[in-house]
């Protein structure tokens, strides 16, 4: 190869990583192989917390992330972690969250790690697994120890729940003994920590809000490249988030059978129920928007521009 | 294994400067140690707090991970230099255990500078990741803590650490200048024998009386 | 130079430093750091690769150390540190010896089984066998054991103490090889239990062949019973950790926590003072700041390797040997014997596994590998934990061993009246035994796998 990337990912190849897969598949098809990108799994390269540290000095020139697992690194990208979005679908994630990176305040806010984001992983909504009573009601949230993060976990303090710290590795044993009685995951997220094999209900379209990871490639690294390189990259990302989807689609099918087979309880809430949820959630918005507004970030604008995108 | 050379030695070459330094740097590790020490009682106390507050009270302490997370650069990095000046980072003396004189305080010195010169480096490279964390921003991931804190006790640590080296480097050197002088304020080798004796000192504490059969 | 050319002299490099003494932490990082020096200078030119690599290993340290399963370190270290003093040793030793002194070579057997209770509140082979040194010899001695048996069984009894859990080395096995700390420290506990009874069967046969370990009678049943209250508290502490990782009550830093907590109340109404505590606590601080410096020294090395490839490379070397898997492993585990013999076993662990566990894995059949496809006859998770046990085995058979088996010398160390050459005669026949042990966890890795597998 002519030019070789190194891309730092964690964890095993699986469903969160097929878009990189995909990705690099077809830009070496487009490039008679000149262009590879050598994706090195298990945090050989970076821990996933300083991905974006390493793509600031140059230690390898694409990355994916997450914005959660480091809000104040990328505060514009947390707008699509807000609680009660209104997302339903990955099509609906990926289409809006490629409008956002082309914002200038979130390219802005990425350009201080030397960063350009390239394309999302569109996750599914976290919904909520757990054991006992299934929570049909949002009091019957109330006193409940769930295990939930950020901006979720402050929409669960707001109807009462407990968000209590467990390590994700940890969660099966957490829900299985007690210790927490509900945790909220994507679905391929529930399947691979067992969560799943723990609990008895799941709220199917609670939809509380997701996490937002996108691909991320090095500026320096990016402007280097030869023109038809680039276009091979750019060009790339359509099939790459096909294919995802696709294979999401996959774990989805995984998901409903094991649901069906372990009779789990799946919750609908009623139209009633989930205004109750979303009113809840306004506060927590309002407050993202008065911190980030005076962190510098025109927090006002991006919210309304990611409603409007999100309706269509 | 190693212990500390005898700093009580006395006579006209006594290198009183240097035995000054040695001092004072002992006292700032002493205390970055007992730093260390109290964090560990801490995280002790509060996991208590923690499995007694979710199961009596359903009160968990918010961002518990986040929190021991952040403390734990404390005991990880702030006795650092005190164990480098006990001699506690391990090291293989299979070979220096057989030499000895000029040789040998060649060795060390030359280990030390090692030492010092990747330390040198570490501290420049992490304080850089201290920066990208105070100039552009990183917080913890679920009660949103500031991490620079925590990144900044890594090059304060090791720069403890870099000034005990550059004492030790100087304390080998002037045994390699002349190696009939009593080591002062260095870790020397200990054979297998006084390493054991000093485990079962630090097994049994103050109570342990060399030779003692009862 | 390609990246493997530079990871194979770095690794060469590493090698010597460390033979010449340099403190093994930082000649990780040494050659991490300038490995990594050399492969982004190739890369990208030396004045930015420099800056490059200087700004990645300076992420390392704080990256690494700051990792939510390695804060159970320090609170399995207090344990250890505050359990001699919650004079939990004397106890142990009182009651095994009432309820089992009856055997052939009974004193002796009481030894091993109080060890391994300590063992289940310490997690220090070495400070074992220098507390029951002081305890249990002059008991045996007084009960005319030959010095030789009497001492050897102490230095043998405390390598219990890294395998029951709690245990500070199968926490950093665990983490380096990223499987869970719960698992790989239940999984300990089995062939704790076994290596236990194996040592008592030793000391059973070969008193009641030469007859030389008289039993020990005469104790009522109500003296038995007498001597249980005094164990409770170890009991209560045991059963809080074995609990807590089963059950999942607990995460293992909470759980090693509320241990240590309750030794330290213990320790505190046996009338522990306040300058005892605080020497335990700077004790424990000592061990703990070395021990996560030689994680994150020799992960700067590890982050150096993987941009270098080397793993890979070697994983592909093991896997092509025309040795079949089983002698491969085998041989694998004579070499970490031989290594045991001249390093301390966190060092050894530490320094080997990045690159010795990928190959080991690869050639039972790879980390997802099913148990009806691999090599070993278990799934990928389970050979990651039955590796585990047996190299940390390994590690401990070496504190018996010569030339510089730690455990001999400070049994000896506390009682200068018997001379080392004497505890590592002496500890022959337990030798034998840890072989013996090893052959039956290779030949029946159930005893290893099947609590973990019981937990999931
Ligand atoms: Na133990
Ligand atoms: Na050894």
């Amino acid at each position: 190869a002519d030019v070789t990337w190194n891309v730092s990912l964690w964890g095993k190849r699986r469903a969160f990583t097929e878009n990189v897969e995909k990705l690099a598949e077809e830009v070496a098809a487009r490039t008679d192989g000149k262009f590879e990108l050598k994706l090195q799994y298990g945090e050989a390269l970076s821990k996933s917390r300083e991905n974006l540290d390493g793509i600031s000095f140059g230690a390898f020139e694409m990355a994916q992330i997450c914005a959660s697992y480091h809000p104040d690194k990328n505060p514009s990208l947390t707008v699509l972690e807000l609680p009660f979005l209104g997302v339903e679908d990955l099509e609906t994630e990926s289409r809006v969250a490629m409008e956002l990176y082309k914002q200038p305040a979130v390219v802005q806010d990425m350009a201080r790690w030397n960063a350009t984001l390239l394309m999302p992983t569109p996750m599914p909504q976290y919904n909520f697994a757990g054991k006992g009573d299934a929570p049909t009601k949002i009091t019957d949230f109330d006193g409940m120890r769930v295990r939930a993060l950020g901006g979720i976990g402050s929409l669960m303090e707001a109807v009462g729940a407990v968000p209590t710290s467990v390590t994700a590795s940890e969660t099966f044993q957490a829900i299985d003994s007690g210790t927490v009685r509900a945790a909220s995951f994507a679905p391929h997220a529930h399947l691979s920590f067992k969560t799943v094999e723990a609990s008895n209900w799941w709220t199917k379209n609670l939809n509380p809000g997701t996490v937002q990871c996108p691909v991320v490639m090095s500026t320096d690294a990016y402007n280097a490249l030869p023109e038809e390189f680039k276009t091979a990259l750019n060009e790339a990302v359509a099939p790459a988030l096909d294919h995802y989807i696709k294979v999401y689609d996959d774990t989805y099918a995984k998901w409903w059978k094991t649901l069906e087979e372990r009779n789990i309880t799946q919750i609908e809430y009623s139209a009633e129920e989930l205004a109750a949820f979303a009113e809840k959630a306004g506060p927590i918005h309002d407050a993202w928007v008065k911190e980030q507004s005076a962190a510098g970030l025109p927090a006002q604008e991006l919210l309304d521009f990611v409603k409007a995108q999100i309706k269509g | 294994m190693t212990m500390r050379g005898n700093a009580a030695a006395s006579g006209p070459g006594r290198p009183e400067t240097y035995i000054r330094f040695d001092g004072a740097l002992g006292v700032l590790e002493n205390i970055f140690n007992l730093i260390a020490a109290a964090s560990i009682l801490i995280l002790m106390l509060m996991a208590v707090v923690q499995i007694f507050g979710r199961l009596l009270f359903n009160m968990p302490v918010p961002g518990f991970i986040d929190i021991t997370e952040q403390a734990m650069a404390i005991f990880a990095f702030a006795g650092v230099a005190y164990c480098q000046r006990v001699g506690g980072h391990i090291r293989m003396e299979i070979l220096l255990g057989r030499i000895t004189g000029r040789p040998l305080w060649i060795a060390e010195t030359i280990g030390t500078l090692v030492l010092a010169f990747v330390v040198f480096m570490l501290i420049w490279g992490s304080w850089y990741h201290f920066d990208r964390s105070w100039t552009i921003g990183d917080s913890t991931m679920d009660i949103r803590l500031p991490t620079w804190p925590s990144k900044l006790m890594v090059p304060v640590a090791l720069g403890l650490l870099f000034l005990r080296l550059m004492l030790q480097t100087y304390g080998y050197l002037r045994l390699v200048v002349d190696p009939s002088r009593q080591p002062v304020a260095v870790p020397v080798i200990e054979d297998v024998t006084a390493h054991a004796q000093h485990e079962i000192e630090d097994a049994f504490g103050d109570d342990a009386i060399a030779g003692e059969t009862k | 130079m390609t990246p493997f050319d530079v990871g194979l002299m770095m690794t060469g490099i590493l090698l010597v430093l460390v033979l010449i003494g340099v403190r093994v932490a930082f000649a990780a990082a040494f050659t991490g750091l300038v490995g990594l020096i050399i492969h982004f200078s190739l890369l990208q030119g030396f004045d930015r690769g420099f800056f490059t690599a200087l700004k990645m290993a300076g992420t390392i340290p704080h990256s690494k150390s700051v990792t939510y399963s390695l804060s159970v370190l320090p609170t399995f270290i207090l344990i250890g540190f505050l359990a001699f003093y919650a004079g939990f040793t004397k106890q142990l030793f009182e009651a095994s010896k009432r309820w089992l002194g009856w055997m052939p070579g009974g004193m002796a057997v009481g030894t091993v089984f109080a060890t391994a209770g300590f063992a289940a509140v310490s997690g220090a082979s070495v400070a074992t066998a220098a507390v029951f040194a002081r305890v249990a010899i002059p008991e045996m001695l007084a009960a005319g054991y030959s010095k030789r048996m009497s001492a050897a069984v102490v230095a043998a009894g405390g390598t219990l103490a890294s395998l029951i859990p709690p245990s500070a080395i199968l926490v950093i096995y665990a983490i380096l090889v990223e499987q869970s700390v719960g698992k790989l420290l239940i999984a300990g506990f089995l062939p704790g239990v076994f290596s236990a009874a194996i040592y008592i069967a030793i000391i059973v046969g070969i008193s009641a062949w030469r007859g030389d370990a008289p039993p020990i009678r005469g104790f009522t049943w109500k003296q038995r019973f007498e001597s249980i209250p005094g164990t409770l508290p170890i009991i209560a502490v045991v059963a809080i950790i074995f609990c807590s990782f089963f059950f999942g009550l607990a995460t293992p830093t909470e759980a090693g926590s509320l241990g240590a907590f309750i030794v330290l109340i213990v320790a505190l109404a046996k009338g522990m003072k306040v300058k005892q505590l605080g020497q335990a606590l700077h004790e424990s601080a000592k061990l703990t700041v070395m021990i996560f410096t030689l994680i994150w020294g020799v992960l700067v090395y590890v982050r150096f390797l993987g941009f270098a490839g080397l793993p890979d490379a070697f994983e592909a070397f093991i896997v092509s040997l025309h040795f079949s898997p089983w002698t491969t492993l085998v041989l694998i585990l004579c070499a970490y014997a031989v290594l045991g013999m001249f390093m301390d076993a966190i060092g050894m662990l530490i320094l080997t596994l990045p690159v010795v566990y990928p190959a080991v894995m690869a050639l039972n059949g790879g980390e997802g590998v099913s148990a009806a496809d691999s090599a070993f006859g278990m799934s990928g998770e389970a050979c990651a934990i039955w590796f585990g046990i047996l190299v940390v085995k390994m590690a401990e058979l070496c504190l018996i061993t010569p030339p510089i088996g730690l455990n001999c010398f400070v049994v000896s160390g506390v009682r200068p009246d018997i001379p080392v050459q004497e505890v590592f005669r002496g500890c022959i026949p337990f030798f034998v035994a840890d072989v013996l042990t090893i052959g039956g966890l290779l030949a029946f890795p159930a005893i290893i796998t099947i609590l973990p597998e019981l937990m999931a």
